[in-house]
Formats: C-alpha cells, sequence, structure tokens
C-alpha cells in the first residue's frame, strides 16, 4: 500500500519537475543551434517594399543569404550548399506563404529534417499588405528574427507509419455490402460478410423487379443479382457468416477485434444438401417473411429457393423441437444440441451496409393498413407481382382473390411528415417503385386503372425518362395528399382533394398501395453504437462529409454505404458500395502515413480518466483493452484533448511549447514606447484567408502579426499570459467553426475568456473570429478594428 | 392572364399571422406544400366551399381577398387540419387569426353574434360552458336525453362525487372583473350593437 502512494508521488514529482524544466526551457536560449535564412526578393513582389539589405543585416543567425527567386529550381543547389558548407541544421525561409510553399523548401533543405524549415511570410503577411517601406521593413525584420527564434526551438520529426490490416468486416449482405465485397475481393482483400439473417440478398431479392431508365423496362432482379451471388459464394477472399451480430467491437491502431455471435439454426451447414425432406414433415406453419407474410412456411425452411447459403435453416423461435426434421435427414445435417458459436474476428477496416427498414404502416392508421386487407403497401405488391410470389405474379386482392378493377396508390406515406413516428425526408425511391409496379400492372392488367396521388413526382435526372414511358402507358395522376382511406358500402374510398382543379374528392377502389418510406433499421442503430459510430438526425449513419467524404463514417477505418446511411436507390447503393470499397483499399494500399501535428499520449502519466475520448470531436482518442490510445490518421493535432488532461499526459507533436514561446518573444521583443501589437493566431482556414488578404492587396495595420496554429484548443492560459505578459495588446483567436469540434470550441472559448477576466484583463483585448475562407476581407476587418480600439485605449 | 410585375408582393399577411400569439411557435405555415391533405380531411369542405388548402395559399400570397371570402366562417375548430399536417402547420390556427382580423375591421358581425352567447355565459358563470341559448337547437340534435342530463346534472355529479364546477362568490367576481377590466365585455357589446343597430 505504502509502495504505491510512494510511486504515485514520484510520479506526481516528476511531472512537477517536466512542467517546470519546460518553462524554464523556453525562456533560455540552448546554444549549438546553426541557423541559415534564405530571403527571397520574389522578383520586387517582397523587395519592392521590403528594404532586403536593411533586413539582412538586421538578421542574427549562423547564414544570411538574399535570392531574386527562392523557389526556383537552382536556387535549390544553393539552399543544399549552404546547409553543408556552413553546417546549417535548421533553416528559416523569408519569402511567401508555407501554403504555397513549404514542401518545395522541405525538399530543397533535404539533407535536414523537415520540420526544421521554418518558413517566414514576409509577401503575404508584410509587403503585399503594407505600403509604408520603412515601416514594412521593421515588421520584415521582427517577422523573420522570431522565425529563428522559433526554429531553434524546432525538434525533428517524423512521418507517422500506420498500417491497416488487409481485411475488411461487411456488415450487411445485401446489395451494398456484397458490391463492396466482391470489389475488395477482387483486389485481394480478405472480407467477411456478416448478416443477421439466413440469406444473402437483401431486400433486391423479394422485389422482383427493378425499374431500368436506361432500357425503358422492368428488369428481373434476382437475375440480375444471381450472378453477382455466385461470384461471392465462389470467391476465395469472400466469407459469409449468416444469423450473425456483433456483440463487442474494440478498435486497435491498424485493426478492430470484432466479437460475434452466430445464432445456431440446429443444422449443420456444410452437411445440409437443402433437399427439403425435414420442410416436408415439419408440422410447424408460421407467416414467411419472404412472402410479406401472406404466405406461411415451416419452422424448419430454405428463405427462398435460389437462398445463399443454399441450406435449410431452423427458426429457433417457433420451432417445437418434436425431432421429425431429424429423423428423416439423410444427411444427419440436424443437431438440437447445436449452440450459437461466439467468433473473435480480426479486421482492418469495417463497411457498414446493413441497409433499411420499411415504414411501419400502422403507425397512420387513417389509411388503414392492417385493417383492410385490399390496404397493401409496394413491398407487399412488389411481392404479389412477383413471379416467385404468393400469387405466382398475378394481381389479386388478398379479400377475394379477384383482379383489382382500379389500384390507388398513395405516396410519402410516413415520408416528408413532420408529424410523431413521421419521417422529415423524403424516401427518394417511393415515386419510382410507384411508377415501376404502375407499369407492370398496365402491361398485364390493361384494364386495371391505376391512380398514383402525389404531393410531388420526383423521378430527377435521367427518371424524367422512365416517368414519360410510363405516362404514355395511361396512368392517372392526382396531385394531392390523402387525408383519409376508408370503407363506405364495402368499397375502399380515399379522400383527397385534386388540389389542381381544387376540388376534393372521394375516390372509390377496391385497392390501394401505400408507398411507404425507407427508414433506418434497429439493427444498424445497434451496430452504430457497439462500433462508436455517429448517427444523422434522421438516425442513419452519419457520413463524414456529405459532399466530400459520403462513404467515410465519423470513426477512421469505418465507413458506410447503402441505405444504411439514407434513402437512396440500387444505382445510388452500388456506387456508394464501391466507393467505399475503393477507400477501404485506399486505406490498406496508401493511407498508411500520418503527417504531424499529432497528439500522442504517455501512458504513464495517464490515468484513464477519458477525458480526452469526449472532447475530441474527430473520434481519434478511443480506449482499446489496457490504455487509451489516438489514432493518429484520426488526429488533427487541434490540441483540444491535451488542454483537457489533468495529468499533463497528452503532448501534441508538431508544434511545441517552446517554438510557441519563442514566436511570441520574437515578434513582441522589438516593439517601441506607444506602439500597438496584436498576435494573430490563425488556423489553417484563417491562415488561408490571411494570404487572401495578401494576394487581393488589401491592407491592415503593422501592428497585426500572425502565428499559425493547428487550432484554437492548441493555447493554453499560460500561452496567453506569456502574449500580455511580452507586450501583446490585443490576442486575436480565429478559426474556422468546424461542425465536429464546436463543443470543444465553446469549451476553449470560455476557458480562456473566464481566464483572462479572472487575471483583470480586459475582455475586449481577447477576440475571438470565426474565419471563413471566402470572407477575407472580414478578417481584414477585425484586424483594422481590433488596431483601432488598442490604439485608442493607449490614447487614454 | 395573371400578370406579375417586378415587385416582390408583400409578405404582410405571412408574417402577421406566424406572429399572432394564437399562432403555434413553430407553426409551418411557410413550409406548407399545398399537399391538400387539410382539405381532404376536413368536415366543413364536405359540406361547403371552404378549403384550407386554398385558404393557406392565399396568405402565402398575401391575397386580402381571403378576408372576403365567406366560406372561412365555415371551420368550426375541430383541428383536424392541425393533427394531420405533414409540415406543422395549423389551417385552423391561421382561420382563426383571419377571422379576428377581419371582426377588428369592423366587418362580418353578424357572424360572431351568433356566438355572443358564449361571451356572457362566460361573465355569468366565469367558465366556459354551452349556453342556454342552444338548448332548443341541442335537444332537436340529441333528444330527451340531453334536456334530463341538462335537468340534473348537478345531482349526477354529486352522485360520481364530483363538485360543483360553478364558480361562485370572490372567484366568481374576479373572473368578471378580470373579463371587464380586459374590455372583453365592452367588445361584446360592441359587436351586438353592431348587429342589433343595423336590424
Amino acid at each position: 500500500m505504502n509502495n504505491t502512494k510512494s510511486k504515485t508521488l514520484e510520479t506526481q514529482d516528476i511531472i512537477n519537475k517536466t512542467r517546470a524544466t519546460k518553462k524554464q526551457d523556453s525562456f533560455s536560449t540552448k546554444s549549438g543551434e546553426r541557423v541559415g535564412v534564405f530571403i527571397c526578393r520574389c522578383g520586387g513582389n517582397i523587395s519592392d517594399t521590403v528594404n532586403i539589405q536593411e533586413l539582412k543585416s538586421s538578421i542574427d543567425a549562423n547564414f544570411v543569404g538574399e535570392f531574386e527567386n527562392l523557389c526556383s529550381i537552382n536556387c535549390r543547389r544553393h539552399i543544399r550548399e549552404e546547409i553543408i558548407d556552413q553546417n546549417l541544421d535548421r533553416v528559416v525561409i523569408a519569402g511567401c506563404s508555407p501554403l504555397t510553399h513549404l514542401k518545395t523548401f522541405q525538399n530543397y533543405a533535404d539533407p535536414l529534417n523537415p520540420y526544421m524549415v521554418e518558413m517566414v511570410n514576409i509577401r503575404e503577411q508584410c509587403s503585399w499588405v503594407h505600403s509604408d517601406k520603412e515601416k514594412a521593413t521593421k515588421k520584415a525584420i521582427s517577422l523573420v528574427q522570431a522565425g529563428v527564434e522559433k526554429v531553434k526551438k524546432a525538434k525533428a520529426l517524423s512521418k507517422i507509419i500506420s498500417r491497416t490490416e488487409k481485411s475488411a468486416a461487411i456488415f450487411g449482405g445485401g446489395i451494398s455490402g456484397i458490391t463492396a465485397a466482391l470489389s475488395l475481393a477482387n483486389q485481394g482483400v480478405k472480407v467477411t460478410i456478416i448478416e443477421k439473417n439466413p440469406t444473402i440478398g437483401g431486400f433486391m431479392v423479394k422485389i422482383g423487379k427493378v425499374f431500368s431508365p436506361e432500357k425503358l423496362a422492368e428488369e428481373c432482379s434476382l437475375c440480375i443479382l444471381n450472378p453477382i451471388i455466385n461470384d461471392v459464394i465462389n470467391h476465395k477472399n469472400i466469407k459469409i457468416m449468416t444469423k450473425t451480430r456483433l456483440l463487442r467491437a474494440g478498435r486497435r491502431s491498424s485493426y478492430f477485434n470484432l466479437i460475434l455471435e452466430k445464432d445456431t439454426s440446429f443444422v449443420h451447414e456444410d452437411r445440409c444438401i437443402a433437399c427439403g425432406k425435414c420442410a416436408d414433415v415439419c408440422p410447424v406453419e408460421v407467416p414467411d417473411e419472404w412472402n410479406q407474410k401472406m404466405t406461411m412456411r415451416k419452422a424448419i425452411y430454405k428463405p427462398f429457393s435460389q437462398a445463399v447459403p443454399d441450406v435449410y435453416t431452423i427458426d429457433v423461435e417457433n420451432c417445437i423441437q418434436c425431432g421429425k426434421c431429424e429423423k428423416v435427414c439423410n444427411m444427419d445435417a440436424i443437431d438440437f444440441k447445436l449452440k450459437s458459436e461466439i467468433i473473435s474476428l480480426k479486421s482492418g477496416s469495417v463497411v457498414i451496409a446493413t441497409g433499411h427498414e420499411s415504414y411501419d404502416l400502422t403507425k397512420r392508421p387513417e389509411y388503414g393498413y392492417g385493417r383492410f386487407d385490399d390496404v397493401i403497401s409496394q413491398l407487399d405488391l412488389a411481392r404479389i407481382l412477383g413471379v416467385n410470389g404468393p400469387t405466382l405474379g398475378k394481381l389479386q386482392k388478398i379479400s377475394d382473390g379477384k383482379v383489382p378493377e382500379r389500384v390507388v396508390m398513395i405516396q410519402c406515406t410516413g415520408s416528408r411528415d413532420e408529424k410523431t413516428d413521421g419521417k422529415r425526408y423524403c424516401s427518394k425511391v417511393c415515386c419510382m417503385v410507384a411508377l415501376k409496379h404502375a407499369s407492370i400492372i398496365k402491361d398485364k392488367y390493361p384494364d386495371t386503372e391505376v391512380v398514383i396521388c402525389y404531393t410531388d413526382l420526383r423521378t430527377v435526372g435521367m427518371y424524367e425518362n422512365y416517368l414519360r414511358y410510363v405516362q404514355d402507358k395511361g396512368i392517372k395522376f392526382i396531385r394531392g395528399r390523402p387525408g383519409e382511406v376508408t370503407k363506405i358500402n364495402d368499397k375502399l374510398v380515399v379522400r383527397v382533394e385534386d388540389t389542381l382543379q381544387r376540388k376534393p374528392m372521394e375516390i372509390e377502389t377496391d385497392m390501394v398501395v401505400l408507398s411507404e418510406a425507407i427508414e433506418p433499421s434497429e439493427g444498424t442503430m445497434e451496430l452504430a453504437k457497439k462500433l462508436n459510430v455517429g448517427l444523422s438526425q434522421d438516425l442513419f449513419i452519419k457520413e463524414k462529409h456529405s459532399k466530400i467524404k459520403p462513404a467515410n463514417t465519423d470513426v477512421e477505418r469505418i465507413f458506410v454505404c447503402g441505405t444504411a446511411q439514407g434513402p437512396k436507390d440500387i444505382t445510388d447503393s452500388v456506387s456508394q458500395a464501391n466507393a467505399a470499397a475503393a477507400k477501404v483499399s485506399e486505406q490498406i494500399k496508401c493511407g498508411t502515413e500520418a503527417e504531424p501535428p499529432v497528439a500522442v499520449i504517455k501512458n504513464s502519466l495517464c490515468s484513464h480518466c477519458g477525458k480526452c475520448i469526449e472532447i475530441c470531436g474527430f473520434k481519434a482518442v478511443y480506449r482499446d483493452e489496457e490504455y487509451i490510445s489516438i489514432d493518429p490518421m484520426a488526429c488533427r493535432g487541434c490540441g483540444a484533448c491535451a488542454g483537457s488532461c489533468p495529468e499533463g499526459a497528452i503532448e501534441i507533436k508538431g508544434l511545441n511549447d517552446q517554438e510557441l514561446f519563442a514566436q511570441m518573444d520574437g515578434l513582441l521583443s522589438d516593439k517601441k514606447e506607444g506602439e500597438v501589437r496584436i498576435l494573430a493566431f490563425l488556423d489553417n482556414v484563417g491562415y488561408t484567408a490571411a494570404d487572401t488578404i495578401g494576394n487581393n492587396r488589401v491592407t491592415y495595420p503593422e501592428s497585426i502579426r500572425i502565428i499559425k496554429i493547428p487550432s484554437i484548443n492548441r493555447l493554453m492560459p499560460e500561452h496567453i499570459t506569456y502574449a500580455f505578459d511580452h507586450g501583446a495588446d490585443g490576442i486575436l483567436l480565429a478559426e474556422y467553426p468546424d461542425e465536429c469540434m464546436l463543443e470543444a470550441h465553446k469549451a476553449k472559448i470560455q476557458e480562456l475568456s473566464d481566464y483572462v477576466a479572472s487575471k483583470g484583463i480586459a475582455s475586449n483585448k481577447l477576440r475571438f473570429y470565426k474565419a471563413y475562407a471566402p470572407h477575407f476581407r472580414g478578417l481584414a476587418k477585425q484586424f483594422e478594428n481590433f488596431n483601432q480600439d488598442m490604439l485608442a485605449e493607449k490614447g487614454k | 392572364m395573371l400578370k406579375k410585375g417586378m415587385d416582390h408582393g408583400s409578405k404582410e399577411m405571412v408574417e402577421v399571422i406566424k406572429n399572432d400569439y394564437r399562432a403555434s411557435a413553430d407553426i409551418g405555415l411557410k413550409r406548407c406544400m399545398q399537399c391538400g391533405l387539410c382539405t381532404s380531411n376536413c368536415p366543413a369542405t364536405r359540406h361547403s366551399e371552404y378549403d384550407p388548402r386554398e385558404m393557406v395559399k392565399m396568405v402565402l400570397d398575401d391575397n386580402h381577398e381571403i378576408l372576403d371570402n365567406p366560406d372561412i366562417w365555415n371551420c368550426f375548430y375541430c383541428y383536424t387540419c392541425q393533427s394531420n399536417c405533414p409540415v406543422n402547420n395549423s389551417p385552423c390556427q391561421v382561420n382563426q387569426i383571419l377571422r379576428q382580423k377581419v371582426l377588428l375591421k369592423g366587418g362580418k358581425s353578424q357572424r360572431i353574434y351568433e356566438f355572443l352567447a358564449y361571451g356572457y355565459s362566460y361573465m355569468d358563470f366565469g367558465v366556459g360552458s354551452i349556453p342556454s341559448d342552444f338548448f332548443d337547437e341541442l335537444v332537436k340534435d340529441f333528444g330527451e336525453d340531453y334536456l334530463q342530463l341538462k335537468l340534473n346534472l348537478e345531482d349526477i355529479r354529486e352522485e360520481l362525487g364530483l363538485d360543483d364546477y360553478n364558480l361562485k362568490g370572490n372567484s366568481l367576481n374576479e373572473v368578471k372583473n378580470i373579463l371587464i377590466e380586459s374590455g372583453f365585455k365592452k367588445k361584446l357589446e360592441t359587436f351586438k350593437d353592431a348587429v342589433e343597430s343595423k336590424s
């Protein structure tokens, strides 16, 4: 006991000491660094405003040289020669913006570690924004000297290499999952398809026909899908696990540890030859999901004739274990002692392709689903029209088996509906599904009238061709959303207003088809929870960025495709599945390098409190079995975690404290009596906006001194104190309001504001600004106003 | 042909209605997609020319002619439209605000005159209840049972262990005073006079 206590004390001591030496370090300059300064005249862009001779003679460094166009390829030789001749171990490039040429100069200074190269931006931040030559020269000197001081504190860093395992787990065996699996398997990736149902194929095997706007026809969905499924079965790189779901998931730096449970079906899949004798003798009959419960199946069954895997399965919930099937099975494939299996799977990436569910139509009781036999859903109709369906493809009313004389379809059932249990979004496919079914009905039963009640027909892009094709078959459209389906004198009646004619009407009909919404599935939500993947407001899997990262989730190495991410048709699902596969492949083949800045946890100091996990909007921090770790691929190096860590156990590799203190020091040390100095800490977007100010030759006061930071989260109260103590009149923190870090930003702004208040510093001296790259004039205005306010304050 | 010039047209009506205290804070008036679900379910539509969808359209178009439309007086506040509207609009609330606008301008007093008895019975009993003026009509509709219920209401309530719901003494006076001070009573009289002086 005592031992542990003393150890803890010791550790604390070490932390304190480390912190103390850190502080001291920043005030003293270590000797031995040899810095070379290369000044670029930029063909007059800099030298016309900045007096290069004066600048050159004022800089204190081991080597100072000036060049006409430093980025030109012959200067590469000059820089290399000077590094070797002068024995330089670090370099300052005084020229344009690092956003333009940092990579170039890291390359030119090749013998040195790239992080030993500091770029001082005397073009966009000096010669292009100031016109007074004397003042601009003075500022340039100050900027360059600050760069020299900063680079002295630089530490050599290397890129972080992380290798993703060459395997992928795909949750969901519908068209999306199958497509992603096949693409990856063809690229040599080991793929496991994990499907909760006894068969793969998803919704596509049920719907019978798919609409084809190209051929202007309805094509057989199984005929399209079967060859793909066969490829999947026969692929050496694909393993299919049906009746399987995720129990737990553990995240590691290069793979996921997935614990799966495969439910028993009391059938040895490897022995079953699908002869069907078992089903013949089974005495239990239950409604068949495959036919939307319009027919019955046995408790031992094969979901449909082309089911994959091609084996019988026992519905454990309904089986009475009478043993009749066991007796009749020649293959000895049935065994009631078979238990569920727990399987551990190591997988480099995860693809979520868990699909959707159909909207529960009993939540719209006004339409009578479940109350009236002949009110059915589009999926029910798909089964009825399917040649392998309950009526073998004949359109029949459930109530009396007769062909309906009129079919009324009601669009947007559950979609575009803000009411309780409704879905606010458009389910995207229902207009096309209704048209497809209308088309099939008109072809087979020209005497049956089809009426589609719609609010807006959404047949976007090329689908408009399909609409015209179906319109030609003579479908009746009524623009209005029905309020009720009821029965009058034994006839179904749809109440709707024909809004184009301003005519409320009651349509008599003998069949009503509700175009049900697509809704997120329970299984998807459960999976998301276990994988810690974020959901959208409508409870689908949220993509990382709807425009530029549509197949990524907010967790590194977990991807999404198909209707698990939102309503979409087969075409879009397949596109996204291929995109997800490409992203997994990219991760395996190239996505193995992360560049600083990144955060690193010192395990010895970490107390596992988890505050860093909470604050990280990039979900880069995670808990594995032993430690809390940071995924360098996901980390942006913003520093929010470091700020939240009570143990000081997180270090940001990239921009260290000593560099920051040295740069501030340099930017403030030459400040004269009565002068105003404002330090502007800008993130990447803010910095880009500042560069754009220069590009557009908009001016702002010389008092503005810019420091590039990964994020305002990088800044701690001690940095603020340091700046004010060393002469800063004001501090501006500008950052792009990135959605996933908004909470961390708010907390940081609060923390720093409270801190400044507690020190008795006027609140207008610390300002926050939301930076937007195109709104550079706003930032310039901000600079201008801040300067004026501080000047006015000085005047008092 | 309807010609649309470059003037943007006023949005006054929409804004006035949206900001009226009677309108729900999150009323989806501007989100109306003219689907007509309200009209298809409206009992007033079934028995008259009232079309809640069109009323909302006219409001969105800032078409003041809706104020002169006699059909808006056929809504009887069943709130079916509000409970069904897929964008959380409430044609019913829109209707109430429109009617109030008409009445405050001095129009259509006859339409409210028919309901003045409700106001007076509120003044008399301090609670909202069906005024005795309507007894005959109700008996006609519901038969003798209604009369029996009304006559024996107090006994029935007592039997069921329920308190007397009529306000008495100070409470009744307080409500009365509030109705007088707030101008409620004056308004009733204004409407009454407006109609009776005409006839």
